[in-house]
Parts: structure tokens; C-alpha cells; sequence
């Protein structure tokens, strides 16, 4: 039920800021923001209020690999080099991830409007053809597309690894890099327009471990972990 | 104030798509908001990845700020929170694993800190004069449910107090301090 009074609200508003608000009534409460300005004003100004308790806080410098692997990620440009020598290990589509793609297809189309065309899901599996990362559009607020990626189950990563995401195209062509994701289990990726094209031609998707800050070469020289169709909805 | 304005400056430049500006936004702020996101989840390997995602998703939404009334580092501050309660909030930690108990069992050794570190605060701005005013539980709820990411049934079991006490601290704490900030004339950022 949502709060009716004023005061009820703020009250939410402040805890939400304060981070006591958790669980189910977080969520529930994250749902009215995503619909409710005033509310979001109302927790914008707890959030104003709090953040000088932070005034004191000692910075913490972040290892240099933590930037390195964010220019990946918003960078977009891939690096076109290297060989491919693997392209046999591509198994093509599963009757399970199949399966799974018309599964995940109320999840997509409850989530937000996309155009047809951009009806898009690669489900990446393991060898047990087990789904582990799934890939789909995402138009955000403002129109602009992004590859939405998630992580199914708590995936770990080794320390000094990097999970690279390669778009596999057509033909014999050599897979391009999409930039590195993370084990978080939401990530968007933001991709240049002539790359989701070709995404949405493309073969399928591919996981592949790499140094740390990604592939040396532009090309996959790690174990590749998952890989997947890409499915028209 | 200069650093505001700087970091304002470079969110403007961010939303034009400018990545030097980005690398110099993240130079200006990934050392106070790392430390954010490590005083809540309390390892190195979590608070990075978080940091991580944070800036991805500061990137691609950075358009979004230009409609926020809040400060840069207030806007940027709840999105590593944001990621870092989510994180909390993961199922194998909230069934309660050994990564969870160390979490809970490492917050008391900081438990007086940020109160006590907010009083001695050179930067004795409104919010901490505020502070004054709450009772010493309030003030120390409050100020352990910021730092750490602390839930009221995680307040209860460390500060050894029934959870209605603590949730009631915690909701006339944050009622005290906006009175009073309200009756500072609380400046718009």
C-alpha cells in the first residue's frame, strides 16, 4: 500500500536515503520512485542532507585496473586484430537455450518497450549447456539503446582475470570485441550503432577469460566460458 | 565552493560524451566513493566491482543528472550506495555465510567512529551541528546505518537493543535532523 500522507512519505524517503529501508519494501519502494517525481525530489533531498556524514571519510585510491576496466566498457571502439583460430568451438544453439530464450521473453517484454527489431536474446550457456549470461536491448530513459547483460548465480572471477564479451558475426569473420563485463548480475554496455547492427546479424555471443584489463591481442586468448545465439524474438 | 563547481563542470562535459572529462570526473571522485562502497561491503574484490559498475552506469546516465537538483558527488554517492546495499542484498549473503558474519563482526570495531569523527568534524556544516542535537543513540544509529549500510535488525543485533528501540531511534533521529535543518533555512545544494 502506498503511504498517503505527507509525512509518511518523507519518512520512507529518508530511510531509503539512509539505507535502513531493505529488502521488499526497498524494492517496492524503488517501483513508486520509478513513477513518483515528487518522491524522487523528496529522496534527492535526504540524499543531500546525509551525504555530508561522507565529509570525513579518508578517499581510498582504487587500483589502477578498476579505470582501465571501465574505459573498456564505455569506449565501445573495439580492436580489430589478431586471429581466430577457434571458431569450431561455436556449437550453434541448443534446443535448451532455445528453451530458455522464449523463457526470458516475458521477462523482456514485461521489463520495457523495444522496437521489434530490436528484439534481441543471446543466452550464453557452459559446456553442460547450462545459461550463465544472457545479452538483450535495452532502450534507457532517453531513447538510446544498450546491451543489457546479465549474470546468472553468483559468478566469481579469478583475481588478475577479465571477462571479455565478443560478438561472433556471419560468416568467417573475426569475432569483435564488445568490452569487459563484470560478475554483477545487471551491466549495460554501451554499443556504437554500426556495432548493434551487427550484433543483431551476428552468429552469437562469447565469454572469454583474459588478462586483466582485457584481450592483448583483439582477439580471444583466454578459455572462452559461455556462448550463445543470438535469438529474434 | 570551487571543487563543485569543477566536478558540475565536468558533468556537463560527461554528457557530450567527452571521456576525458570522464577520466578526470573518476580522478576527482573514485577515492572518496571507493571508500564509500568499502566501509559498506568491507572487501576489497566487492567494493571494486562495484565501483566498477557504478562509473559504467554514471556514464550512461549522466544525461539523467542534468534534471537532479543535487550536487554531483550527492548524485554520484547514491548510485555506489545504491549498488552497494543491492549488493547486501544478495541471497548468499543474507543467508547468513561466513562472508556475512565477518561483515557484522567487523563493524564494531569502528562502532563510535563516525559519530564521534563527524563532532570533531572540521567541517562543521549544518548537517553535523544537527547531529549535536540527537540523542547519543540517535546520533550513533543514524550515523552506523550510513557508514556501514547497516538494516535496523543488523543495528539491533550490534548495538544489543530490541529491534522496535532501534527502528525508533532511527525514525525520530531522522525527524530531529530535518526540523532542524529546516530550521537552519537547509540551503538548497
Amino acid at each position: 500500500m502506498r503511504p498517503r500522507t505527507e509525512e509518511m512519505r518523507d519518512a520512507l524517503a529518508a530511510e531509503y536515503a539512509l539505507g535502513t529501508l531493505r529488502g521488499r519494501a526497498r524494492q517496492r519502494f524503488q517501483r513508486w520512485l520509478a513513477s513518483d517525481a515528487r518522491l524522487r525530489r523528496r529522496v534527492e533531498a535526504w540524499q543531500e542532507r546525509l551525504v555530508s556524514l561522507d565529509d570525513d571519510l579518508e578517499p581510498i585510491q582504487p587500483p589502477r585496473r578498476i579505470w582501465t576496466n571501465i574505459e573498456r566498457r564505455i569506449g565501445g571502439t573495439p580492436v580489430r586484430s589478431g586471429l581466430w583460430h577457434n571458431l569450431g568451438f561455436w556449437r550453434g544453439a541448443t534446443f535448451a537455450s532455445t528453451l530458455a530464450a522464449l523463457g526470458l521473453m516475458m521477462t523482456l517484454a514485461l521489463t520495457r518497450a523495444v522496437a521489434p527489431e530490436d528484439t534481441m536474446l543471446v543466452v550464453m550457456q557452459d559446456e553442460d549447456n547450462q545459461p550463465k549470461i544472457t545479452a538483450s536491448w535495452n532502450v534507457d530513459d532517453r531513447g538510446r539503446k544498450q546491451m543489457r547483460v546479465r549474470v546468472i548465480g553468483h559468478a566469481t572471477m579469478d583475481p588478475g582475470t577479465a571477462w571479455e564479451l565478443w560478438m561472433l558475426p556471419q560468416g568467417d569473420a573475426k569475432p569483435v570485441s564488445l568490452g569487459l563485463i563484470s560478475t554483477h548480475e545487471t551491466q549495460d554496455l554501451v554499443v556504437p550503432p554500426e556495432l548493434a547492427e551487427a550484433i543483431n546479424a551476428a552468429k552469437g555471443l562469447a565469454m572469454s577469460v583474459e588478462p586483466e584489463g582485457g584481450s592483448p591481442t583483439g582477439a580471444p586468448t583466454g578459455p572462452v566460458l559461455y556462448q550463445g545465439q543470438c535469438t529474434r524474438l | 565552493m570551487a571543487e563543485a563547481l569543477d566536478l558540475a563542470n565536468l558533468m556537463a562535459r560527461c554528457a557530450l560524451r567527452d571521456q576525458r572529462a570522464f577520466a578526470q570526473l573518476y580522478e576527482g571522485s573514485a577515492g572518496r566513493l571507493y571508500a564509500v562502497a568499502l566501509r559498506i561491503v568491507r572487501r576489497h574484490d566487492w567494493a571494486e566491482e562495484i565501483l566498477q559498475e557504478s562509473y559504467v552506469s554514471i556514464w550512461n546516465h549522466i544525461e539523467d543528472y542534468t534534471a537532479q537538483k543535487s550536487a554531483p558527488m550527492t548524485w554520484m554517492t547514491a548510485i555506489v550506495r545504491n549498488r552497494a546495499l543491492d549488493w547486501l542484498r544478495r541471497p548468499d549473503l543474507e543467508r547468513g555465510g561466513d562472508d556475512y558474519d565477518l561483515l557484522i563482526q567487523t563493524v564494531p570495531d569502528e562502532a563510535r567512529g563516525p559519530a564521534e569523527k563527524l563532532q570533531a568534524s572540521r567541517a562543521a556544516g549544518a548537517l553535523a551541528e544537527c547531529m549535536e542535537i540527537l540523542s547519543p543513540d540517535q546520533r550513533q544509529s543514524l550515523a552506523l546505518a550510513y557508514a556501514h549500510g547497516l538494516s535496523h535488525a543488523e543495528l539491533a543485533a550490534h548495538l544489543r537493543e530490541p529491534l522496535g528501540t532501534v527502528k525508533t531511534w532511527v525514525r525520530r533521529g531522522l525527524d530531529r535532523l530535518r526540523g532542524c535543518l529546516e530550521g537552519k533555512g537547509e540551503t538548497a545544494a
